[in-house]
């Protein structure tokens, strides 16, 4: 537990020190600000990211704490038609747990995004390299300061690859006096992304709409065409899976997904639901989901609930509740406690207790 | 006489709890060579969220803001998004996770008419009184009184 007692020192003395930084000033673009990094000059240059530590503690294996991600983003904007933006991940940095001393044995660095957007015109920008996959709303925001609980939904990154590496056609349209924001991606990740992160796509199509009904209230809809390059992480995670799976790798999925989000002052309620089907007979078609709500209990104080539903290839169906507890002390400052219960969860989603500190920097 | 006394103390206090005045507009200005002569509220949303990046020249828009605690940005905030800035703090921490930054802070009125009247698709707000013609109004707003 001392470690993780230093890591949040230290993280309290950095919150001190920008916490002063932004109070001194909110009038330059140059000054270093919480939440927002640091801008370089007048050079378009931008430097920032985000830290993760989290402690596990499941009800059946040993607890483990990790400094879980490091990231730092960099990005480019002079004003012209060209954006830069690149995010050089440090994961799971430090490891301590019951059946394991500290050490840094797990540590990977890997590029998460690196893409140059050009924008053609007030509704089209073109995106060329490895970016967020646009399915579903958690996993383009699925930074651990911006979402409500420590373990990610299931649905969120178990059948499709988080990333993409290709072509990505982006922007928005006016639809009935609202907004309707569109991505088209095509990616080629087994030809361009030499360091593929894990569950990686081999070849993918697909695009997601979104519309927002109003200030409050926005629905999503997805459909990708794909074939996976690791099945073992892409399905269950076992060297059994591993095994079983392994003579499908050319196997082409098919997925539909839908995901809505609402939120009245500081109430909140989201879901994603994904529906996925393949050309082979071995794999069934799956269906997974979630269903999340936030409400207020005071200024920084929120309460978070989710249920989960999820089809598993070699399990029946796993259905998961989860109860927490997030502070937020300043808005890119977020403590969150969760507990997680549920059946048939054991390999994706085990019971246990959650607790992570997560800040932008 | 204590009953008048009594009277003028609510009239008093009920004026008090209530605005006696209208804010004052607020004027939306660019540079004057841009070819833009009106904007709607919706289209000027789009540009403070980050979300309309050009002009009709294909310029790129730069949304200029005052600092937070300025009276001027409360009532521009609560008229164009019905919300304080601090109430989109949570907005901004995503927009930063994809490397969009928010509109740039100026610190007075006067730097953003400088800034405006030389940067080309640059726009800001001033109070009405304080446009002059280094500038063009592209739209008049009317601020909520700030909370």
């Amino acid at each position: 537990m001392r470690i993780f007692i230093l890591v949040n020192l230290w993280a309290i003395a950095l919150l001190m020190g920008a916490r002063s930084a932004a109070a001194a000033t909110d009038n330059t673009d140059s000054t270093y600000r919480l939440g927002s990094g640091y801008t370089v000059g007048e050079t378009g240059l931008s430097i920032g990211g985000y830290a993760n530590t989290e402690l596990d503690v499941p009800r059946s294996t040993p607890w483990n704490f990790t400094l879980s991600d490091l990231s730092l983003f960099m990005t480019w904007d002079n004003g012209s038609r060209l954006h830069f933006f690149s995010e050089l991940e440090a994961g799971d940095v430090l490891n301590v747990g019951n059946h394991q001393s500290l050490g840094a044995q797990n540590a990977h660095f890997e590029f998460e995004r690196f893409y140059l957007d050009s924008l053609v015109n007030n509704n089209l920008t073109v995106r060329l390299g490895k970016f967020l996959t646009p399915i579903g709303e958690w996993n383009l925001i699925h930074a651990a300061p911006l979402v409500w609980t420590t373990s990610r939904p299931v649905v969120t990154e178990n059948l499709f690859s988080p990333h993409a590496s290709g072509l990505m056609l982006h922007g928005s349209v006016p639809v009935v006096s609202r907004q309707l924001e569109y991505s088209v991606f095509a990616d080629l990740t087994e030809s361009i992304d030499p360091y593929r992160s894990s569950n990686p796509f081999q070849n993918a199509l697909g695009a997601h709409l979104r519309y927002f009904f109003s200030d409050t209230l926005q629905i999503g809809a997805s459909v990708a065409d794909y074939t996976l390059s690791d099945l073992q992480s892409a399905q269950i995670g076992s060297s059994f899976t591993h095994i079983a799976l392994s003579n499908l790798q050319s196997s082409r999925y098919y997925l539909v997904g839908l995901n809505l989000a609402w939120s009245y002052k500081k109430f909140e309620l989201s879901s994603e639901f994904v529906y996925r089907t393949s050309d082979h007979a071995a794999i069934a078609s799956t269906l997974q989901g979630f269903v999340q709500g936030v409400v207020p209990i005071s200024q920084r104080w929120f309460m978070v609930g989710r249920y989960e539903y999820f089809e598993q290839q070699l399990n029946k169906a796993g259905q998961v509740g989860l109860l927490g507890l997030a502070y937020r002390p300043l808005p890119p400052i977020v403590w969150k406690l969760e507990y997680r219960r549920g059946e048939h969860n054991e390999l994706l989603a085990p019971d246990g207790l959650s607790a992570s500190f997560s800040i932008l920097f | 006489m204590t009953m008048r006394i009594a009277y003028a103390l609510l009239v008093v206090i009920l004026f008090a709890g209530f605005p006696t005045h209208a804010a004052e507009p607020l004027a939306v200005i660019t540079a004057v060579t841009n070819p833009l002569d009106t904007l709607s509220l919706d289209a000027l949303k789009l540009i403070y969220l980050r979300k309309s990046q050009m002009d009709t020249e294909s310029n790129r828009w730069i949304p200029l803001n005052l600092p937070v605690a300025d009276p001027l940005r409360r009532g521009f905030s609560l008229a164009l998004f019905s919300i304080l800035p601090e109430e989109q703090d949570d907005y901004w921490n995503v927009q930063y996770f994809n490397g969009i930054s928010p509109p740039k802070v100026m610190a007075s009125e006067e730097a953003i008419l400088r800034f405006v009247a030389s940067t080309t698709g640059s726009i800001g707000y001033v109070r009405k009184q304080s446009v002059d013609s280094r500038v063009k109004v592209l739209l008049l707003i009317t601020p909520p009184t700030a909370k």
